[in-house]
């Protein structure tokens, strides 16, 4: 069993397993939790999953994971790898299901005092236009040609199809597309489930909110990114659905005969299934993850185009512009280089369940916010307060990684169990919030108390200057698909 | 005999499930991850049918690929199945009858079946038992 003696404290925020923990680990894995956060961990499996995240071939520095992590199936939820290109491998269970799976922030003109009136109302029609994509709504199908676009196109290529803006693109992660996509990487099965799903939320933790930005940190960033106090915002976070879960599937099942016959590498789970990065088979998954990652983003940005169209729908010419403030991915495989024992290194960062944060001066970050650092956007739970932070030099030691959201401490069972979801709905309208959702039960999965304080979370991001905080958002009005 | 039963997981779904012989096992793991996932039927709709064929590995991924084979048919098909008639079954391939109703809604989009933890083993009294986590 593994117990606080078997960590080195490297600072107050930041704890340490040594590589000759176990014999498979290639190099040590760390921990970015308070003390209190640290002691909560060992009640799950997320250290011995991120133990096994060590011993993948090719991880460089260490195996890392985020102060919202939580168990999940190979890595941790929150956990990070940095596996050279060259030598090392490509793993699609360490990126997880649900590609790109990310988070928006969509930035309005309006006070809360102005829109109060019309807060029921819009809740309402954004319920309305934006489809769940689970057997209700609204739906939109696209043929197999037009979807293949949207795979190499990503948002560029919706914006242009009359979809989005031009500002849309840059206030992308990667603009919203990666270069490395292919459509013929992904299988028809994939392209199947995802003809009718472009522009739906989804189920689970997926959440559209209506938000108001309640406090500010730092009025020089929040000038910056376009945030004033009182401001109304609103936040999605949705995923690749069906298709993105489709490609991890499909490349999970081929790789698993592939990494035991053809290139023998032992992994300590098989949900870990690899092939090595540059191998032809390693190329297609990286295009083929590319593809959902691209698909990912053309989600959230068809699902902007509905919330635009709501906003209209309700407020008419005086709604103004409602701008992309920042999209960022939370499940996904970049290609970075870093700095690693005195030399460049080309490096395929697995993120699941952590979100990208790159420093001031960064030049993938877009013009506008490059002097003072990436917007970094962590959610909270349904009902509870998200943050907007900015990006640091400090951060490189994480290779520029931080948290995704608040992390689970209780499981979806436990929690309908414990609480029905009206209650949690009675509780959210005592509170001043608006709820729209067609099930009692979904709610009651993702309510508040299931969910680790995002705040103590925050506190550990900020402290660490994994990234930096700017301002606190609460909701007013939350949308759920199912 | 039970189905199948719901295991504690802090953010996934992970079932247990149950079978007097390996088919059954199938048959219950298909029926348990539907309804754990909330997956709901047009209960006036017509009985439709489906053909599947899969080949894997070995058992541990037969099960696999065939759950995510039924999630793909559910989604893309728009059906609910309710029993399994197989045609063929070894350790390594399945033919299958899928045999469903119209697909009303799912509570749960079921992300993934995963191979984390998977166990599927016979126990000393020749019945089947297998534990399989969802990412939900």
């Amino acid at each position: 069993m593994i117990s606080k003696k078997d960590f080195k404290k490297i600072s107050p925020w930041l704890w340490e397993i040594p590589k000759d923990f176990r014999a498979d680990m290639r190099v040590p894995a760390r921990v970015y939790l308070s003390e209190k956060m640290l002691e909560e961990a060992f009640r799950d499996r997320s250290i011995e999953q991120l133990i096994n995240v060590a011993t993948l071939p090719g991880i460089q520095r260490y195996a890392l994971a985020m102060p919202d992590m939580h168990e999940g199936y190979s890595s941790p939820i929150g956990g990070v790898a940095a596996i050279d290109t060259k030598e090392g491998i490509i793993s699609p269970g360490m990126q997880g299901y649900d590609i790109n799976c990310g988070v928006r922030i969509l930035t309005s003109e309006w006070k809360e005092n102005d829109l109060k009136a019309y807060l029921e109302k819009l809740a309402n029609e954004i319920h309305k236009e934006v489809p769940s994509g689970l057997g209700r709504g609204r739906q939109l199908k696209f043929s197999i040609p037009e979807l293949d676009k949207i795979l190499e196109g990503g948002v560029p290529y919706l914006a242009k199809q009359g979809f989005g803006e031009k500002e849309d693109i840059e206030s992308c992660e990667a603009g919203g597309k990666l270069p490395w996509a292919d459509a013929s990487a992904v299988s028809t099965h994939a392209k199947n489930r995802g003809r009718d799903q472009v522009g739906t939320l989804g189920s689970g933790n997926h959440f559209l909110e209506i938000q108001k930005v309640a406090e500010i940190f730092n009025e020089k960033v929040a000038k910056v990114f376009g945030l004033f106090k009182d401001q109304i915002v609103i936040m999605v976070h949705c995923g690749s659905r069906g298709l993105g879960h489709q490609v991890c599937s499909d490349y999970l099942r081929e790789f698993i005969p592939l990494m035991i016959n053809k290139y023998k590498i032992k992994v300590p789970d098989r949900e870990f299934a690899c092939v090595p990065f540059n191998s032809p088979e390693g190329k297609r998954a990286l295009a083929a993850s590319g593809a959902a990652a691209n698909y990912a983003w053309a989600n959230r940005q068809m699902i902007t185009h509905f919330v635009r169209k709501a906003w209209k729908n309700v407020l008419g010419d005086r709604g103004g512009k409602l701008s992309l403030l920042y999209d960022v991915a939370h499940n996904i495989i970049k290609i970075e280089k870093y700095n690693i024992e005195g030399k460049e290194k080309e490096v395929a960062v697995h993120r699941k369940g952590a979100t990208r944060a790159f420093p001031p001066g960064h030049p993938e970050i877009p013009q506008k916010y490059r002097e003072v650092g990436q917007p970094v956007i962590i959610p909270g739970s349904m009902g509870t307060a998200s943050y907007v932070l900015v990006g640091t030099k400090e951060a490189e030691e994480a290779f520029y990684s931080t948290s995704h959201g608040a992390g689970r401490t209780m499981s979806r069972h436990a929690a309908v169990r414990s609480l029905s979801g009206r209650e949690v709905v009675q509780d959210l309208r005592r509170r001043g919030i608006i709820v729209k959702c067609y099930s009692f039960r979904g709610i009651a999965e993702e309510a508040p108390l299931a969910y680790k304080n995002i705040d103590q979370v925050i506190e550990v991001v900020h402290n660490a200057k994994l990234s930096k905080k700017v301002a606190k958002l609460l909701p007013l009005a939350v949308i759920k698909g199912e | 005999m039970k189905k199948f039963e719901i295991l504690e997981h802090k953010a996934d779904l992970k079932i247990k499930v149950f079978g007097k012989t390996k088919r059954e096992l199938f048959e219950n793991a298909m029926i348990g991850m539907l309804k754990a996932g909330k997956y709901q039927k047009n209960p006036k709709s017509q009985i439709s049918k489906l053909k599947t064929k899969i080949k894997s590995l070995d058992l541990p991924s037969l099960l696999v690929d065939f759950l995510s084979e039924i999630l793909y048919l559910v989604e893309t098909k728009k059906l609910v199945f309710e029993k399994v008639e197989f045609e063929k079954f070894s350790d390594k391939e399945i033919e299958a009858i899928l045999i469903g109703k119209e697909l009303k809604r799912m509570g749960v989009h079921i992300k993934g079946v995963t191979y984390h933890e998977l166990n599927i083993h016979q126990k000393r009294n020749g019945e089947w038992e297998a534990t399989i986590l969802f990412d939900i």
